[in-house]
């Protein structure tokens, strides 16, 4: 991401933090997927959804940022799925809900990465938004946990 | 006129006729007095080199000319094989195969031929000494569709295949039809008939008042004809656009039609995704209950499966497809490494999906190079051994149930337990007290990324990589392999592999709240747990199913599914895998059903029992488990 | 009453063979040969329904002992025993006069087929 210049955000909320990715590594935005456990995955890995016919691996969000686990039976819920690894992969990536979708300027982000209680390499920058903090993910960090080295 | 489209056709057919040529040389090699592997040579290399003068591949049309002029002197004067002439020929024949490749790719400019063109000249000059006055007196055929202005009816007849000397039996028709009435204009001209290379297609004009049945009749009397054609069936077919003039020497048409392999594979997914949406129709309509629905339901399912065993059958193809450049392989390989081998090929004609076959080229070819590197003695020691020095390698394909077993086997100095054991012990792959390597420890071994054992390392086995790549790649496709050896006597490696890899039948087996498909390539049958009394055999729970001991493995705790405790008496599926077998414990059994097989990337960690996973009738994807990585 | 036969070939093995599948399906054979000149002899001599002819054949040739027999009894009804590869042998045996041709190694019922054809 560049510091200048404009950049498109897609903000959403996990458990009490909100988030944001860059718009153009979205590809859609789809409710919560009956996902179904890889056992042996880590347990950041929900689980494999199928959209429309192609089997797509999920990472829960909650669980990739340190948040507390939502109330059981609370059938909301967002899957957002990112194009990571240069566009070569999908994956879906769970979150509470979507918030807004918002240009700022990118000199506006600062390049801060510790934030407590949230993996930093998974910290790409930190914006604001109405005074509130949010977290520019590092969407390709996500990969990390779920693909072979 | 655009010849771009035609490249590919070009290219297939062309490997086609330069792998057959292989084989022919290694037949003449055997045989090197007989006469019809060069004519089998020279029927090759001139189809080459006329759809290569068609295409305007001048590279390839001159190569090809050049080779067929050698193999023509060499067919009249009736040559018998030289190493010369075979290494010539097996050079003549690489360089058409290059030529042809680069010519496609639009690289003919890269090529150099002058020293092989200028090889095959000079062979050409020295058999032509021989043979001179024969080959003088040959003359082109003129064209024959020519000859078919002519008065009289045109029949046309095509021999039987399997017909022996075609030339005499067509002569012997001409004189039988002469007594229905004038014979004009046959083509090819009765001196082709002579030619050992006559296909027994023959046309000409009768000049008979007698009615077609009769002339029929009277010509198939003449014993070994496939089809005698006159004008009244000629209109009859006239929906053929091909009944022409053309036709006419060449009436038995190929019914096949050549397509591109990615049509195919569009194809299968699109019935994949109709399989899964049929599975959703069936569980909507056994919610409503609505006779006419489940009319609708019945008559889609059976078109479904009709559509799908089509396609399937469509992307099957026989195995020598990929077989048939082994003999070429294996004899260079012996050459080179100063052994002796007698290379057998078995079951050529049993077919596997496209997909597979493609797969297995590189696997089989590390085993077979094995084989005549490790596996085989050299000679001399064979013959010390009291062994015939000519070693054998048999690469034999067998249709099983619902597998196909591919074994690579040698009659060499097997396996050598003792070094592969300690090596295995001082790398901590096994118990350092172990004694012994069962055949499947000693795979595991072998399997090993990097694990070598040959004391030399050479340019052709390289660094043991091979067996370890073999058992990837085949897992992959949801295969397996097996090791038998003995030592002293030989090696024998099996693939088993499934018949067709997209859409497979499985049982769904519930486990916990989970589902799990298990594809009935490998389930021998079902029993129930509590049924039958368990066991202990080396310190794993065991049933004795009909004298045997069967391992038990439960899913349960395999996959740490959660969950209420399981009822006590469950459904075991039996896997059976060559001599293997074990017992999958699963809470129940949900069916069984059509599968469509697909791929997903496993995240780190992830168990390595799947093959891959499907989606289910109601759209939530469930787990295929890998029938290898259970037994 | 059934057909008589003579049977030429220069290979006692052959001459066996071919009278053993004759005589089975019913034919008579009242004589064999084993040069072209002993054929030509011997067909003038007992007038068979029948010839079974080998084309390779030391003394005269299979062919030239056909176009003999034919240039004495036009009729005369010759079965060539012939092998693979020889395509242009068989083409002028049947030039010469035979009437048709079977090829090594025999199936006795594709020798009988073609003794059918021949006397049919």
């Amino acid at each position: 991401m560049s510091d200048a210049g404009v950049v498109r955000l897609l903000l959403f909320r996990v458990g009490r933090l909100t988030c944001a990715a860059e718009a153009e590594t979205v590809r859609e935005i789809l409710p919560r997927l009956q996902a179904t456990r890889i056992p042996g995955a880590p347990p950041v890995v929900a689980g494999l959804v199928n959209v429309r016919g192609t089997l797509v691996t999920v990472v829960e969000g909650w669980r990739a940022l340190g948040q507390p686990e939502p109330p059981t039976g609370s059938d909301g819920g967002t899957t957002v799925l990112l194009e990571v690894g240069g566009g070569r992969r999908v994956l879906g990536f769970t979150v509470d809900e979507v918030v807004d979708l918002l240009t700022v300027d990118g000199g506006a982000l600062e390049r801060r990465q510790a934030l407590p209680g949230i993996d930093p390499t998974l910290v790409r920058a930190v914006g604001r938004r109405a005074g509130h903090l949010f977290v520019v993910l590092d969407t390709d960090a996500l990969l990390t946990p779920v693909m072979p080295s | 006129m655009d010849l771009s489209q035609y490249a590919e056709l070009f290219l297939a057919e062309s490997r086609e006729h330069l792998s057959a040529c292989n084989q022919l040389l290694l037949a003449w090699e055997r045989k090197p007095a007989s006469l019809e592997p060069v004519g089998g040579l020279f029927r090759a290399v001139h189809t080459v080199k006329g759809m290569a003068a068609t295409m305007g591949y001048a590279a390839v049309t001159d190569l090809a000319h050049r080779t067929e002029n050698l193999l023509d002197h060499l067919r009249r004067g009736a040559h018998p094989a030289t190493d010369e002439l075979l290494q010539l020929l097996f050079r003549a024949r690489d360089a058409l195969e290059q030529a042809v490749e680069l010519s496609v790719r639009g690289r003919e400019r890269d090529l150099d031929l002058s020293a092989i063109t200028a090889e095959l000249d000079r062979a050409a000059a020295r058999a032509g000494g021989k043979a001179g006055r024969a080959a003088a007196a040959r003359e082109p055929p003129p064209p024959p569709i020519e000859a078919l202005a002519a008065p009289g009816r045109l029949v046309q007849v095509v021999l039987r295949a399997e017909a022996p000397l075609k030339g005499g039996r067509a002569l012997l028709l001409l004189k039988r039809a002469q007594a229905l009435g004038a014979v004009h204009a046959v083509s090819p001209p009765p001196a082709a008939f002579e030619a050992e290379d006559f296909d027994g297609r023959l046309a000409f004009r009768l000049e008979s008042a007698a009615p077609a049945d009769q002339i029929r009749e009277r010509l198939r009397a003449t014993g070994d004809v496939e089809s005698v054609t006159l004008p009244e069936e000629e209109e009859r077919r006239a929906a053929a656009p091909a009944a022409a003039a053309g036709a006419a020497v060449e009436p038995a048409r190929s019914r096949h039609l050549r397509v591109d392999l990615r049509r195919l594979d569009g194809l299968m997914d699109l019935i994949g995704e109709l399989v899964t949406a049929r599975g959703r129709l069936n569980e909507l309509a056994a919610e409503r209950r609505d006779p006419a629905i489940d009319d609708v339901t019945i008559q889609i399912s059976r078109l479904t499966a009709d559509l799908q065993a089509e396609i399937i059958q469509a992307r099957m193809t026989p195995v020598w497809q990929v077989f048939d450049r082994f003999p070429r392989l294996v004899r260079d390989l012996a050459r080179q490494l100063g052994k002796q081998v007698a290379f057998r090929v078995e079951g050529k004609e049993i077919e596997l999906d496209r997909a597979i076959l493609d797969e297995l080229g590189d696997p089989l070819m590390h085993l077979l190079r094995n084989a005549v590197d490790h596996g085989i003695e050299p000679p001399a020691e064979r013959r010390r051994r009291g062994k015939n020095p000519e070693a054998e390698i048999v690469l034999t394909a067998l249709r099983e149930r619902s597998s196909v077993a591919i074994s690579v086997t040698d009659d060499g100095r097997g396996i050598d337990r003792a070094t592969i054991l300690e090596r295995a012990r001082r790398d901590g792959l096994v118990d350092p007290h172990a004694e012994a390597l069962t055949d499947d420890q000693l795979l595991r071994v072998l399997a090993r990324p990097g694990f070598s054992t040959a004391d030399a390392v050479t340019n052709v086995s390289g660094r043991g990589v091979g067996i370890d790549v073999a058992v990837t790649r085949l897992r992959a496709l949801g295969g397996s392999i097996e090791i038998r050896s003995q030592p002293g006597k030989g090696t024998t490696f099996v693939l088993r592999l499934p018949v067709t890899l997209a859409i497979v039948r499985a049982l769904i087996a519930s486990v916990g709240r989970e589902r799990y498909a298990l594809p009935l390539t490998y389930v021998a049958e079902t029993v129930e747990l509590g049924a039958a009394p368990t066991t202990t055999v080396e310190g794993r729970e065991a049933i004795v199913l009909r004298d045997r001991v069967v391992p038990l493995v439960y899913l349960r705790q395999l996959l740490g599914v959660a969950g209420d405790a399981p009822p006590p008496r469950r459904p075991i599926i039996v896997l059976e895998m060559g001599d293997r077998r074990s017992g999958v414990v699963v809470d129940g059994m949900l069916g069984q059903q059509e599968i469509v097989v697909k791929g997903f990337d496993a995240p780190q960690g992830t168990l390595p029992v799947f093959s891959g996973a499907t989606i289910m009738g109601d759209g939530v994807p469930a787990l295929i488990l890998d029938a290898g990585g259970l037994v | 009453m059934s057909h008589t036969v003579l049977v030429c070939d220069d290979a006692i093995f052959m001459r066996t063979m071919i009278s053993d599948i004759l005589a089975q399906a019913g034919f008579e054979v009242v004589g064999e040969a084993e040069t072209g000149v002993q054929a030509v002899e011997r067909y003038k001599q007992l007038k068979p329904d029948l010839v079974t002819m080998d084309i390779v054949m030391p003394d005269m040739g299979g062919i030239d002992a056909v176009r003999e027999i034919v240039k004495h009894d036009p009729d005369a009804k010759i079965l060539m025993c012939s092998a693979m590869g020889q395509q242009a042998l068989v083409v002028e045996a049947i030039q010469a006069g035979a009437k048709d041709f079977v090829v090594k190694p025999f199936q006795p019922s594709r020798v009988l087929e073609a003794v059918q054809r021949v006397l049919g």
